[in-house]
């Protein structure tokens, strides 16, 4: 007998609907097995052991007063025997809050446990040390150098140590230097702040220009400043749910929304209340969002209490299971006991409340949650797990509660948390299995063989290539990390969440689906083309636009520009987000060659590239026949040995392209040399990492990759396959060929021992 | 194995105890294992599977009901003429079925109809406001968004609780639809995916049908030879790690074994049947009407083949295809000729096959539509559709409005009743249900007891019941079974 698979869905279902809250009816409460037992005004419900004088059995197969439920269909024939047979084992209720709360009460001060006696420096070393010493296990040895740099640039900065990095710490003699190393990587703060966003992304469910035509709004900016900043913990709670400044990130509290009505359960406050309760304090309020919870100890009034703080009413109608209960909650603090809110507060003055709450000393729990979210990070399992159930019991209260404490004494500085970590014997112990960990009676062994992130994989490509992707900036692009971009097919494969909900953890498991796009897509397969040919010297460098429109939303824009010596001309019309590109009326009008020998009409030079003639009409002028071409197509001529130095013409976007429906956005460009679709506008700045000077022969890419790559030398063993990949070539001296080159770097990117943090 | 070799293999290995570290060789044992997979727990009711395959023919874009299944009083056009005169802009036309007239233009539908059952009262949410992408959403996984947990698309859900058919084909394949659409992007991409069930019961994508077999092959850049030498050669060079040598652990065990079912299906014979060249000329030139018609060719291919759920769209973008907000009866008349043969066809060429009654094909929309109500009945919607009283060009002609409140749906094969009409609307504006309304969770509990899946089963995630169908509460519409 299963309660939590074969009861528990009976019951919510047909009974807990009705059978909850203040005042259920007959007095009688389906949300534990107390309240079951001790039944209601016809006496208890349920006898356990004896489904005969069960009340609940009579009454649902109609054996005694009116038959339950009293609405819907009878229970099935199926759901009585189950009950029955639930009643005569006893009727155990796993999930009972009363079991849990007499195996275990999250505290919610703080504590400080004294530390345990021992001559390691690391205080977590203290705890671990006795863990150990208490399970007659050994403390285990710490990796090697080079492991311990390969994880701890990933944790820190997201991406590898390149060659130089690694050799330089490997020849570094001092006693101090992992210390040091953790120091160095923590003072990057741009390096550290590119990293960290995509986890605080998760948590915080933000995701730049990702909108569902409901209220959404991006907390990026924020968010890359706090990280940057090293903002205290705290103040970047409060600035969360008490957004007063402009440059706060109310986004947070805003939610995602979709036009049009949403359910009681989900309303932006109702969102807020479910978020800070699980970001900050890893409690579960999704249950409790529609009825008394069943999971844990949450009760309905409770999540509509904390949704008070952040509706615009502070008075909320309670609505159960999508029914208006009539019934009215005002603003409520989870822990009643750190305060309360006056019924009238405005909203000012609640998200004010919430603040405090949030960030009250006497508040442990808070502090308690992100210290767990840390170690989960960065050991794949946390001190309490799940990490979003902090009433669970942890496997080392003492640790917890002091690692938690220690952070608030250290001004809620999350690089302080970090460095904690990280310079521990613990967190530069042997990686062990996950498979082990996830059985119930867990025993901490050291940190947890972790897969590498969708954003670590594709930064790494950029690093080891020197070739990144491009997002724009002004007029201009600069080379970025991923996560700055929206999501990819690749990433989306390697697990990157679509952040419509909070995400603490990220399904990265290899799947067949996966693979496909690591072996086969087209997002893996053009970062590696691109990267080979720069990695070999051989990417052209992309040629500079000789006009580029910027984007144009309506009217026209002039251009007059030098085009002498060129032999052909590229004329470009590209999207630059229309609403609706294919009903997009674009452009080119008027446009004259000039050069000594006389002035010609484009649209009258021989092509073989198709365009339309049309009247267009842009900020109602009219200018006359035009070549119109679908946006994101080219016009190729050639100009051979005709000698034009200038072009000049200009560029228009029709009058009907305007309605909101299409909203046309297109940008112009022309080129004199052929042009990089991957490069159009001029790139700026200089990439996340140098880049690497260009491989000179397969040896030589073979050693950088796995130095880069897995953080080692190859064996000799690996040396001689490698140099199978290029086995073709007649000498090894030669610049590898780009093929070859591309198979190798594909197959050291699938390698497990890069795609595992071990 | 040399000192720097084993210094190697002790770093990987030191922390991984032997009964998870399996010697080399006796780790291709494992099963897969999949760390935090949701629990599925079956529903309460057991329903004998009728159905080994779905095939979903979504209409992208609101169908108008009036136009199509549902043909009420016609009325002709002419300058001058009233818009809320109008029901109809097409003529009736018979059926194989006596009493189903449908709408002029789905002539081969029509000859089909004896096949399948026709519901002309399916209602959808009322979601307060249209938003093409949100009602799409809510029908395709049973929920409205926002949800507080990542809802999976039906055919998602279906692949993780069935599995595939044949381990060469995707289980869930998903025809025709464009995830960069402009505005609306996120939000289709939104219901493109498995949400908690992970990505091994993501959509298999194919935006263009006659593409299709790019996808199943290696890409052409590379070539298959260089492909399959490229894999030899990963191997060896996996082989020769020191750690490889050593043995394996169950991550890099399913890691290895998720490129060898890769590579597998790249290379795979099955895969022939994403290839639309190989289909006879008469056969393909029948299905040739577009996108929409190939991508039918090619959900017969993969379900004769073993596909788990496939489903076409006409492919949403806003205001196009489906989505008629102007001109209304003349892209309905080139709606129905890309969709007319295709359709008839597939039901035929199954059939003809021995394969129609284990496959359940659902042809649906996310609303209806009409020229007067905009919503719901008695509950309209803002910012309506523009319709002018009293039309004086030929654009003014058709149905512009959304239509939440009836919108129909077809059934063929996989154990629906044959030649069944079912449900009503009203015969005068608002056209609403009089007879038999089927909700969403009512219709998805019907699709899923066909394939055998009680409405109730559900999965546990974060120690909650995600139910098939909102809540567990969908009903088997019994009349909807033969």
């Amino acid at each position: 007998m299963d309660f939590a698979t074969q009861i528990h869905p009976i019951l919510a279902a047909r009974c807990v609907p009705c059978h909850s809250g203040d005042k259920p009816p007959a007095g009688l409460a389906f949300t534990s097995r107390a309240t079951a037992v001790k039944g209601g005004a016809s006496g208890p419900a349920i006898a356990p052991g004896d489904s005969a004088h069960s009340l609940m059995i009579l009454k649902v197969t109609k054996q005694k007063g009116a038959v339950m439920p009293p609405v819907g269909a009878p229970l099935s024939s199926e759901q009585i025997a189950l009950l029955k047979q639930w009643i005569d084992e006893g009727a155990v209720w796993p999930d009972s809050p009363s079991a849990a709360a007499s195996a275990w009460q999250a505290p919610i001060a703080p504590r400080q446990p004294p530390l345990p006696p021992g001559s390691q420096a690391n205080p977590i070393d203290r705890f671990v040390a006795a863990y150990f010493a208490e399970r007659k296990l050994e403390m285990p040895q710490p990796v090697s150098d080079a492991m311990f740099a390969r994880r701890v640039y990933f944790d820190v900065w997201g991406l590898p140590p390149t060659a130089a990095q690694l050799e330089s710490f490997l020849n570094d003699k001092s006693p101090q230097k992992r210390a040091r190393l953790v120091d160095a990587l923590l003072s990057d703060r741009t390096m550290y702040a590119q990293n960290w966003i995509s986890w605080w992304n998760d948590l915080l469910r933000n995701d730049t220009g990702v909108t569902y035509q409901g209220e959404r709004k991006s907390i990026t900016p924020w968010l890359l400043a706090a990280l940057e900043q090293n903002t205290p913990y705290d103040q970047m709670v409060s600035a969360l749910v008490n957004p007063v400044k402009s440059t706060d990130p109310d986004g947070f509290l805003i939610g995602v929304n979709w036009r049009g009505t949403v359910n009681a359960s989900q309303t932006p406050y109702m969102q807020a209340a479910q978020n800070t309760a699980q970001v900050f304090l890893g409690i579960n309020l999704k249950c409790a969002s529609c009825h008394d919870s069943f999971v844990n100890r949450y009760k309905l009034r409770e999540s509509y209490g904390m949704a008070a703080l952040f509706s615009p009413e502070s008075r909320l109608e309670l609505v159960r299971c999508d029914v208006k209960q009539g019934k009215f909650v005002t603003p409520h603090l989870l822990y009643p006991d750190l305060g309360s809110v006056p019924e009238d507060a405005s909203l000012v003055d609640r998200h004010a409340a919430a603040a405090r709450f949030f960030t009250d000393p006497r508040n442990g729990r808070v502090p308690r949650t992100i210290v767990n979210r840390y170690w989960q990070k960065l050991f794949g399992r946390g001190l309490v797990e799940p990490v979003d159930d902090m009433d669970s019991r942890p496997w080392n209260a003492d640790l917890l509660d002091w690692l938690a404490s220690d952070f608030t004494a250290h001004g809620n500085d999350l690089k302080y948390l970090l460095r904690t970590i990280l310079t521990s014997q613990a967190y530069q112990s042997p990686a062990v299995v996950s498979k082990e960990q996830a059985d119930k009676n867990f025993v901490f062994a050291g940190p947890l063989v972790r897969r590498l992130s969708a954003e670590e994989f594709a930064d790494s490509v950029g690093l080891i290539t020197g070739e990144w992707r491009l997002r724009p900036e002004g007029n201009n692009a600069v080379r970025c990390r991923d996560w700055e971009l929206k999501s990819s097919p690749l990433s989306l494969a390697l697990g990157r969440p679509i952040r419509d909900q909070v995400f603490t953890t990220r399904d990265n498991h290899a799947t067949t689906f996966q693979a496909l796009e690591l072996v086969n897509g087209q997002t893996l397969e053009k970062a590696i083309h691109r990267g080979t040919l720069r990695m070999l010297g051989e990417l052209p460098p992309a040629p500079v636009n000789a006009f580029d429109s910027g984007p144009v939303t309506h009217g026209a824009v002039s251009f007059d520009i030098n085009i002498a010596g060129a032999k052909r001309l590229w004329i470009l019309t590209q999207d630059a987000g229309s609403y609706d590109p294919t009903r997009t009326i674009a452009g080119w009008s008027d446009v004259e060659l000039v050069g000594p020998k006389g002035t010609r009409k484009l649209a009258e030079l021989e092509t073989l590239s198709k365009f339309d003639r049309q009247a267009i009409t842009a900020d109602k002028h009219h200018y006359g026949e035009s070549m119109v071409v679908p946006l994101n197509s080219k016009l190729v001529y050639p100009l051979e040995e005709l000698g034009f130095t200038r072009m000049r013409g200009r560029v228009v976007v029709d009058d009907r392209s305007r309605p909101s429906d299409i909203a046309g956005s297109v940008r112009f460009f022309v080129f004199t040399a052929e042009p990089d679709p991957e490069r159009l506008v001029k790139i700026d700045g200089q990439p996340p990492v140098p880049a690497a000077p260009p491989v000179k022969d397969p040896d030589q890419a073979i050693h950088r990759l796995y130095l880069t790559l897995l953080s080692r030398e190859p064996t000799d063993n690996e040396l001689r396959v490698s140099r199978e990949f290029f086995a073709s070539q007649s000498a090894t001296a030669h610049k590898p060929e780009p093929a070859a080159m591309e198979d190798f770097l594909w197959s050291m990117l699938m390698h497990p021992d890069f795609q595992y943090l071990y | 194995m040399n000192p720097e070799e084993k210094s190697i293999v002790h770093e990987i290995t030191s922390g991984l105890s032997r009964r998870h570290f399996l010697r080399a060789g006796g780790a291709a044992a494992l099963a897969a294992l999949a760390g935090s997979e949701a629990r599925l727990v079956a529903g309460t009711t057991k329903f004998e599977p009728r159905a080994d395959s779905v095939i979903l023919l979504w209409m992208a874009g609101g169908m108008a009901q009036t136009e199509t299944y549902d043909p009420k009083r016609y009325t002709p056009f002419q300058p001058g003429l009233e818009s809320k005169a109008v029901l109809s802009t097409f003529p009736s036309i018979d059926t194989a079925v006596d009493n189903i007239k449908i709408s002029q233009g789905l002539e081969r539908i029509a000859s089909v109809m004896d096949r399948g059952t026709l519901i002309r009262s399916h209602r959808v949410g009322d979601l307060g406001f249209i938003l093409h992408s949100r009602h799409q959403f809510h029908w395709h996984t049973g929920y409205p968004p926002p949800q507080s947990v990542a809802a999976p698309h039906m055919g998602a859900v279906v692949s993780r609780t069935l599995g595939a058919r044949n381990p060469d084909i995707p289980a869930f394949i998903d025809i025709g639809q464009n995830l960069e659409i402009g505005a609306e992007s996120d939000s289709v991409k939104a219901f493109h995916t498995a949400g908690f069930l992970g990505s091994e019961h993501s959509p298999f994508l194919i935006s263009d049908p006659a593409d299709a077999v790019s996808r199943t092959r290696p890409s052409e850049n590379i070539g298959r030879t260089r492909f399959v030498r490229r894999y030899d050669e990963y191997k060896k060079l996996v082989a020769a790690s020191p750690v490889a040598r050593y043995g394996s652990d169950f991550q890099r065990e399913s890691l290895l074994r998720s490129f060898e079912n890769a590579h597998r299906l790249l290379n795979s014979p099955a895969a022939k049947a994403f290839d639309l060249s190989l289909e006879p000329r008469k056969s393909y030139d029948v299905y040739n009407t577009g996108r929409f018609g190939l991508g039918c060719l090619l959900a017969r291919r993969l379900v004769e083949a073993g596909a788990r759920f496939v489903e076409v769209t006409t492919e949403y973008i806003p205001f196009r295809y489906w989505d008629t907000h102007e001109n209304g009866h003349t892209r309905t008349v080139q709606m129905k000729k890309d969709v007319d043969a295709p359709i008839a066809q597939l039901i035929l060429d199954l059939e003809q096959r021995g394969l129609l009654d284990r496959t359940l094909i659902v042809i649906a929309s996310e609303f209806g539509r009409d020229m007067m109500t905009e919503g719901k009945p008695g509950q309209e919607v803002k910012q309506q559709v523009q319709q002018p009283t009293v039309m004086t060009e030929m654009k003014h002609y058709g149905m512009h409005r959304h239509y939440t409140e009836a919108s129909c749906v077809l059934l063929f094969g996989g154990g629906s009743p044959k030649g069944k009409l079912y449900g009503k609307t009203a015969d005068e504006r608002p056209v609403t249900i009089v007879e038999n309304p089927v909700i969403i969770d009512d219709l998805h509990a019907t699709i899923y007891a066909a394939l055998g899946i009680a409405p109730d089963t559900f999965y546990e995630v974060e120690k909650r019941p995600f139910y098939v169908t909102k809540d567990g509460k969908g009903k088997v519409v019994e009349a909807l079974r033969a």
